[in-house]
């Protein structure tokens, strides 16, 4: 037997985070001892209509969230009790609103911080309605073998040492959460274990106190024993005492109090839990609530060291008059499965990865590029153009090579509003888009016909020198079989009009003494192409694209020379649009050849 | 609870309609000479002037002077502000009218398990202690409001005759009403006077203390929450309290000067258990402190900077019980950041650490503390098969 919960609770949790987390540590318990999820609901309005899913063995359980507690127990009649994880501000309400509701008898509330008035109001509530509220502040309720509400008993290994699969003799009764766990542990280690664990809650005032659930106890033939972990503050002690005291009861009482310290501290402190306050005149305190239980008949051990032994004592005196017998272990217990992480480290299963990638690790304390630390790649000097090195080459380029890829980027990251891109980002940015898409829009337009012949310039011009072609033979190859020649032409520049910052690179190139085998070829090129026709020069494209392999980045990293630079473009204009408010773009109808047919009669439908 | 200083406390009550003499509260002189030429009750009544802090006895200690005029208050400010008691200073006075009265009665209302409790009685001062027997009280359950039968009944009870009847019943009725609609759990009028020229009943003294859990639904509360015991909070207590303010679970410290045992346990209830340990042993406590409700290794990292930095020290008692929920490796994580800075800062020299703790992750979590051997540091770590408060008695058994 138990008291409070047992295999016929049912529970919605109302709220969160937190409430999502102890479904989680509610069905650990359920799984040991092979129960189905005891939570069936949830009550969190902003998801209601979602469902969380809750861990449960190797499997998932899908428990649905609802708006109201009213609209769980209409779907979920066999819920009886609620776990209140709202907000302090809301826990009144909320709690309110279980204890109205006619399905659920008992209300445990887990919120600490709770105004003592509204935990007032609810322990009056309950009364009048017969129900239990219990808490606030409470860290739950276990019911060996049968039930957990909440996260009381910590995690799996500790109901497994503490030996909450199966019923004991014990009682207990605590205002502190982490105190709840030690107990449940001694009663297993120096008895046979308990049958129910209350976390009452460490309020000035909670809803339920000692009393109503010692007379529960009381009634539960299994329960031969009761613990109480009491402290100074209030009068729940003296109370149990008396009601100990007025008659014969079939339970043994166990207790210690704590807050003997306060005797020699400074008068008014306080301590960890709300209630924990010595009242005005010494009542309340250590002393003589522990004189109180004592004097009831109670066992009241000097330190909390001794309750140990004496819970040791108490149950051989059960053994020996039969009231108990040694329980019996059962001969295995499911185990938690692990999760793959854990697995993993304990070497117990090997797991084909899904992706591969051999240029970053993230996993420390920061990126690692291609093994280097960012942070110390900063520190030692390093700059943006070696990131694109290790990233894109996986090598750490030379200052030299760093210097060249530093200024192509600097010379293509913006040629004006007019070009493909920079229009496209403009008349998204233009229409309200945002800027991640607005930048998008601008690189799709990123293709042959603008600034994404990079990578094709430099696979042919690699293809050519590495295959000893002259210039003729290159040409006629290309006509043959592949058409223009990338990186080759260009709208607006020509001979009388060139690019500056195609001069720009080459002569910085060239100033440098370095081998530079494309660039020499498409400069050859350029000879022959432009004579043919004055704009069909080596364009910023084609000169990208000859340095960049002659500096030996792969040809299918090209491209990415053009989107990066571009980008930081793309990304000015959408600033500069959204800085002046611009107004939606519509184009001009002057500006459109309308070659559709003209206005005609619509044909009747056959 | 939350304790507030007479000012604001005095402030409340005027709120809900209870009579309270005029006063000022001042952080320097200037600015009562200013409020000097402005207000002129200031310059006509007789003037009572105290030290505004949460200090004990302050008569004893000269911080309370009465039947001033207004240049006497002047020097009675000058003297008190920046007054230094123990490692408090003086920054602020109360001015308040001296109010001339014969008749002294006393006014309490407090929280019970049941609801609120309204204490009347007609002896005020320091006789109500000695008195109680005369202290009459009206039990209210939550929810329940006074009535004026009952208010009048109690007041008549405690002795009260004639138009006082309704004037007590009156001022009681109107402590409720502040007391409920401000989430108070105890307020206290001692004493309550009768102003001689027009019998009216007046709040000489307030003391209040408010549910500071409360505090999301009065957002007029715009003073600070004073210490209740009988000192202010220390700079470190108070750089504690703002880390718990902000932060998931909690961190406690209060300093108690002169102690050698530093306490750095988890868990609400276990650490009070830990404390009782130490004094039962005859050991003197450094401090109060505790961290629960699996607060961020950062949260933790402060504490244990505030506990390292405890002059004296020779012991440091990292206790637990067996946490629910409260991550053993992270939360250690962040004391063994705290106990490496505080080594690297010179401090911890000839103190032991003493660790005791179960939960999520012990294992991890004890093994990273017992590494910390290997770094020079003198500590002792147990797991949940020794007994919770054991680690005190070794503790104090060490030589």
């Amino acid at each position: 037997m138990s008291i409070l919960a047992n295999k016929d609770t049912y529970v919605v949790i109302q709220g969160g985070v937190a409430g999502v987390n102890a479904a989680r540590r509610m069905a650990e318990f359920c799984y040991l001892i092979k129960r189905s999820l005891n939570v069936l609901a949830f009550v969190y309005p902003p998801d209601a209509g979602k469902a969380h899913e809750i861990p449960y063995g190797s499997g998932l359980v899908t428990v649905p969230i609802y708006k109201t507690v009213a609209e769980a127990t209409k779907n979920h009649p066999q819920i009886n009790t609620s776990l209140v994880y709202i907000g302090a501000d809301r826990a009144l309400k909320g709690g309110m609103e279980a204890l109205d509701d006619s399905h659920i008898k008992v209300v445990s509330m887990i919120t600490e911080g709770v105004p003592e008035k509204d935990a007032k109001i609810l322990g009056r509530h309950a009364t009048k309605l017969k129900k239990v509220f219990n808490g606030p502040s409470s860290i739950g309720i276990v019911s060996a073998g049968s039930c957990r509400l909440g996260v009381i008993g910590g995690a799996f290994d500790n109901l497994v040492l503490s030996k909450l699969y199966r019923e004991g003799s014990f009682g207990v009764i605590t205002k502190s959460g982490g105190l709840s766990n030690e107990i449940i542990w001694i009663c297993s280690q120096f008895a046979d274990g308990i049958t129910t664990a209350i976390g009452i809650g460490g309020d000035a005032y909670p809803g339920t106190d000692y009393v109503s659930y010692l007379e529960m106890f009381e009634n539960d033939p299994q329960t031969k024993a009761v613990i109480i972990v009491g402290e100074m503050g209030g009068d729940l002690e003296e109370r149990a005492a008396e009601w100990y005291g007025a008659k014969k009861r079939r339970v043994k009482l166990m207790a210690v109090v704590s807050g003997f310290c306060q005797e020699s501290l400074p008068k008014g402190m306080k301590f960890g839990h709300a209630g924990a306050k010595e009242g005005l005149k010494g009542e309340g305190s250590a002393r003589a609530k522990s004189d109180a239980l004592k004097n009831a008949g109670a066992i009241v051990p000097a330190t909390f060291g001794a309750l140990g032994p004496a819970i040791k004592e108490a149950y051989q005196e059960m053994l020996k008059s039969g009231q108990v017998k040694e329980p019996v272990e059962p001969a295995s217990l499911p185990k938690l499965p692990k999760s793959i992480e854990a697995a993993m480290k304990a070497d117990e299963v090997m797991v084909a990865p899904l992706i591969r990638t051999t240029i970053s690790d993230d996993r420390g304390d920061e990126p690692c590029y291609d093994g280097y630390p960012a942070s110390e790649l900063i520190n030692k000097g390093y700059e943006i153009p070696h990131v694109v090195g290790l990233l894109w080459d996986k090598r750490l380029i030379s200052k030299q090579e760093a210097e060249i890829i530093k200024r192509i980027m600097m010379l293509s990251a913006d040629h004006g509003p007019c070009v493909s891109g920079a229009l496209g980002t403009i008349i998204a940015a233009c229409a309200g888009i945002g800027l991640s898409q607005s930048v998008a829009a601008g690189l799709i337009m990123i293709g042959p016909r603008f600034g994404g012949a990079v990578t094709d310039a430099g696979r042919f011009f690699k293809h050519a020198v590495d295959n000893k072609m002259t210039v003729d033979e290159f040409l006629v190859y290309m006509k043959k079989n592949h058409g223009p020649v990338p990186g080759i032409g260009h709208r607006v520049k020509s001979l009388r009009n060139p690019d500056k910052r195609v001069k720009e690179l080459v002569g910085y190139v060239k100033s440098l003494n370095m081998k530079t085998p494309c660039l020499d070829f498409a400069l050859e090129v350029e000879k022959i192409t432009s004579v043919k026709k004055d704009n069909l020069i080596l364009n910023v494209d084609g000169t990208m694209a000859a340095v960049l392999v002659d500096i030996g980045f792969p040809v299918d990293s090209l491209n990415g020379f053009f989107i990066l630079s571009r980008t930081i473009g793309l990304i000015g204009h959408w600033v500069d649009q959204k800085r002046q408010d611009s107004r939606l773009i519509r184009l001009f109808d002057y500006l459109v050849n309308y070659a559709a047919p003209k206005r005609r009669e619509v044909p009747p439908l056959k | 609870m939350a304790k507030v200083l007479e000012g604001p406390g005095m402030g409340l009550m005027k709120k809900w309609g209870i009579t309270v003499p005029n006063y000022v509260v001042v952080t320097s002189v200037d600015e009562l000479t200013k409020l000097g030429q402005a207000n002129e009750w200031l310059k006509k009544s007789k003037l009572v002037v105290k030290a505004h802090e949460a200090l004990g006895s302050r008569f004893k200690l000269g911080l309370v002077k009465v039947d001033l005029d207004f240049k006497a208050a002047e020097a009675a400010a000058k003297e008190m502000i920046g007054r230094q008691v123990g490692s408090i200073t003086v920054s602020q006075v109360i001015v308040s009218e001296m109010i001339p009265h014969k008749e002294e009665y006393y006014c309490a209302v407090k929280s019970t398990r049941e609801g609120t409790d309204i204490l009347v009685a007609n002896c005020g001062g320091i006789e109500v202690e000695s008195n109680w027997d005369r202290v009459k009280r009206l039990a209210l359950e939550v929810g329940q409001q006074p009535s004026a039968e009952a208010l009048e009944k109690v007041a008549k009870d405690a002795g009260f005759t004639g138009p006082l009847v309704k004037k007590m019943a009156d001022f009681a009725g109107k402590m409720f009403a502040c007391f409920d609609s401000e989430d108070a759990q105890y307020l206290e009028v001692n004493p309550v006077v009768l102003r001689e020229q027009d019998s009216e009943l007046i709040a000489l003294d307030a003391v209040t203390l408010l549910d500071g859990d409360a505090k999301f639904r009065h957002p007029d509360w715009n003073f600070a929450f004073a210490a209740e015991f009988g000192r202010a909070y220390s700079k470190h207590e108070m750089e504690v309290m703002a880390v718990d303010s902000k932060i998931k679970g909690s961190v406690k410290f209060i300093e108690i000067p002169g102690g050698d045992t530093a306490m750095l346990p988890a868990g609400g209830g276990a650490s009070v258990y830990y404390s009782d340990a130490v004094v039962a042993r005859g050991g003197k406590l450094a401090n109060y402190a505790e961290y629960s409700g699996d607060p961020p290794d950062w949260a933790v990292e402060v504490l244990t900077d505030k506990v390292c930095s405890l002059p004296g020290i020779k012991n440091i008692i990292v206790g637990g019980a067996i946490a629910n929920f409260t991550d053993v490796v992270k939360t250690f994580g962040g004391i063994i950041n705290g106990f490496r800075k505080a080594k690297s800062e010179g401090k911890l020299k000839g103190v032991k650490i003493w660790v005791r703790r179960g939960g999520p992750r012990e294992k991890e979590g004890l093994d990273a503390m017992r590494a910390l051997k290997d770094e020079g540091f003198d500590i002792n770590v147990f797991d949940r098969n020794t007994p919770l408060t054991d680690i005190v008695d070794k503790a104090l058994q060490a030589k």
